[in-house]
């Protein structure tokens, strides 16, 4: 579970996020809507503690991230708009490096390449370089140290752009089961279509400020956009 | 979990290029000074062999002439007398005062290549024999030869620089960083593994190859106190090594970019290494400049010249001083060349003393000030800590140097009787020896032990700074 109270952040007087209030329960895929510099990857960092609150909170599984940082990293994963990995790895080793980081130290080779098998990468790609993959390789891996962490909460910094629509929708597929099995996934998009789909909840943002959250069923495709477009337009 | 950090570490090191190129530099500099400081130490040994045969051989003549003239009884002239004691004392019979190599010299040449490491003593006056060769020797604070201690010095700290600026800010620049930090770790962690990973790596290599150098070089590890002395090599190569680190470290805390870490690290590594020392150096000979050499040698002829004008003088004066010197045949001694000679010597030495003050306290003065400035650079205190341990700096030397006096001493006082007494020398073995006596390890291991310390803090202070500072580090933007 994530939750956000009253969280607030500025950068020398500019006011990047303003009193954010927000919970995205388990099961739920909550997307993050809004301009460049809306204060989606704000809110995402604030959740990872990379950047520290001006004021408010930010909470995973009801822990304060800024006074347990690591403990609550135990819960989290994170899958940034590309998954940068260590090149002269191969898949397998990057995967067991992340998860032993992740607290997983104990996975057995079979184990890892499950992993591998679970998000749909060849296990002919385990045993090379990372160097090598795709942009929609990699954030397939990003998914897989997720469930070998087993993450109980996700959250993503924009992570189908640049993906083509095979990729993005087999991404999508994933973060469907993800969520599925209870996990709680906050995603910051520029993608109106795959929140639509994939998301239960849209929250727009603009200039720091959360102007509105819609269930995801309460409208069809051309309707987001048009309520999208909307709250831009001022 | 830090295992399994040092276990990545390493996969990542190992697979990227610079460890190997950094490797390959270092192993080719470390063999090159290693096999310079083993050649000095055998071109060093072979000249004090030399030195020696020719001492026994010219013994050796000796004997063989007073057999020869005993036997023959024949009349030899008194200039070429070898049973004279002012021949033998003087021109036929010096003995060499010899300052063996450090016992680990080939790790570090030192100022042993500056300073002489053998006297030919005789009894001629103190300054013939000892500060015409001394004097004006450069204190080299920079080193001159690259042996394994110019290796330590210069290079050591720049390799560690090599594989440590860039190891955040390049986990930052590919994007690594943020997937590691959403991982329950502190970046203090991760930091503390990719430093001791490259510690090891790199203190590890100096130590081995240090190893290497001391079983090609033929060091003797059974003489007395050196396995402290190799305990505080290792000691000293580790914690220079972590003056290095947390410079790196504390720099890296900063989450500037590589390419302004590796400007800032290598201006500091010119600075304390390079700018520092000569700047030092200067300093310290202009504050206290040592008088020159062609003053020396001037003051020497002329206090030669006005001694031996007043041959007979003097040594009337001489007596004064040394009553129990004195025989009964006043009239035939106060003619004798020899003993003229012996008042003359001693004549010099006297008026030769300011000047030879004055040099001394310079010199003093000097190293007094090098000793307190050295705590402002890490390399001149690795300098004389290396120096120290290898028994080859100027505090060994000084040493020695003190045993000469004390032999020439002892040299003047076994032959003046004999001259004064007109007596024969009987037997060339009891013509004193000299047998150079080792420093106490103890008082090497206290001034390393200083000097360590004076690295030890500043990196100490760095390396808490930096990881304080790590907390704060900017991630992201």
């Amino acid at each position: 579970m994530l939750e956000a109270t009253n969280l607030t952040k500025h950068y020398n007087g500019v006011t990047a996020l303003d009193s954010l209030t927000l919970t995205v329960e388990p099961g739920e895929v909550f997307c993050l809507l809004g301009a460049n510099g809306a204060g989606k990857t704000t809110t995402i960092n604030l959740f990872l503690n990379f950047i520290a609150p001006t004021s408010g909170t930010a909470a995973i599984n009801g822990i304060d991230v800024v006074q347990q940082p690591l403990e609550t990293k135990k819960y989290v994963a994170y899958i940034p708009e590309t998954v940068m990995l260590y090149r002269n790895l191969t898949g397998l080793e990057n995967l067991e490096y992340f998860a032993a980081l992740a607290g997983r130290p104990d996975y057995t080779r079979d184990q890892l390449l499950g992993f591998f098998q679970e998000v749909g990468l060849a296990g002919d790609a385990a045993d090379r370089r990372v160097g090598t993959y795709s942009k929609g390789m990699r954030q397939k891996v990003g998914i897989a140290i997720a469930i070998a962490k087993g993450a109980r909460s996700l959250l993503l910094d924009e992570p189908t752009s640049g993906l083509d629509p095979k990729a993005s929708n087999e991404f999508s597929d994933l973060l469907k089961r993800m969520s599925d099995s209870g996990v709680a996934v906050l995603m910051a998009t520029h993608d109106l279509f795959r929140a639509k789909e994939s998301g239960t909840r849209v929250g727009i943002m603009k200039h720091g400020t959360l102007v509105a959250v819609h269930g995801t069923d309460e409208f069809g495709h051309a309707d987001l956009e048009r309520l999208y477009l909307q709250y831009m337009h001022d | 979990m830090f295992l399994r950090i040092l276990r990545h570490e390493w996969s990542t090191l190992r697979a990227d290029a610079t460890l190997w190129v950094v490797a390959g530099v270092f192993a080719v500099a470390i063999g090159y000074g290693v096999w310079n400081g083993v050649r000095w130490v055998e071109f060093q040994t072979r000249a004090l062999a030399g030195a020696a045969a020719e001492e026994q051989e010219r013994y050796d003549g000796l004997r063989q002439r007073v057999d020869d003239i005993v036997k023959t009884g024949g009349q030899v002239s008194p200039f070429a007398d070898p049973r004279s004691p002012s021949n033998v004392g003087g021109r036929l019979g010096p003995r060499y005062a010899m300052l063996p190599p450090g016992p680990l010299a080939p790790l570090a040449i030192g100022q042993s290549d500056l300073l002489p490491y053998y006297f030919r003593i005789s009894t001629d006056s103190r300054e013939n024999i000892l500060a015409a060769t001394e004097i004006e020797n450069p204190q080299r604070l920079l080193v001159g030869r690259f042996d394994l201690a110019f290796v330590v010095i210069f290079l050591y700290p720049l390799l560690i620089l090599a594989v440590t600026y860039n190891m955040l800010s390049a986990e930052k620049e590919q994007g690594t960083l943020a997937l590691v930090l959403s991982q329950p770790v502190a970046l203090r962690t991760i930091v503390t593994g990719k430093i001791t990973l490259r510690a090891m790596v790199l203190v590890g290599t100096v130590l081995v190859c240090s190893g290497v150098a001391l079983a090609l070089g033929g060091v003797d590890l059974a003489s007395p106190g050196i396995g402290l002395r190799l305990l505080l090599w290792a000691g000293a190569v580790a914690v220079y090594g972590a003056f290095w680190f947390s410079l790196a470290a504390l720099v890296a805390s900063f989450g500037r970019g590589s390419a302004t870490s590796a400007t800032i690290l290598a201006s500091a590594w010119l600075v304390l290494v390079v700018m520092l020392p000569s700047l030092f150096n200067l300093a310290v000979t202009t504050i206290y400049p040592v008088p020159s050499r062609v003053e020396m040698v001037q003051a020497m002829r002329e206090a030669s010249d006005d001694a031996s004008a007043e041959g007979s003088k003097l040594l009337a004066s001489y007596y004064e001083d040394h009553p129990e010197l004195a025989t009964g045949d006043a009239e035939q001694a106060m003619t004798d060349f020899n003993m003229i000679r012996v008042a003359v010597n001693d004549d010099v030495e006297r008026r030769v003393r300011p000047v030879v003050a004055r040099y001394e306290q310079q010199i003093v003065a000097q190293q007094a000030a090098i000793d307190g400035l050295r705590f402002l650079s890490p390399a001149v205190l690795m300098q004389e800590a290396l120096n120290d341990l290898a028994g080859t700096g100027t505090a060994r030397h000084r040493h020695f140097v003190a045993q000469v006096d004390r032999f020439h001493a002892e040299w003047r006082g076994y032959f003046t009787p004999l001259i004064f007494q007109r007596a024969q020398v009987t037997s060339f073995d009891d013509v004193p020896r000299f047998a150079f006596e080792e420093e106490a390890t103890g008082a090497i291991a206290r001034r390393v032990g200083v000097s360590l310390a004076g690295l030890a803090l500043p990196a100490a202070l760095m390396g808490l700074f930096g990881v304080s500072r790590l907390r704060r580090y900017p991630v992201v933007g």
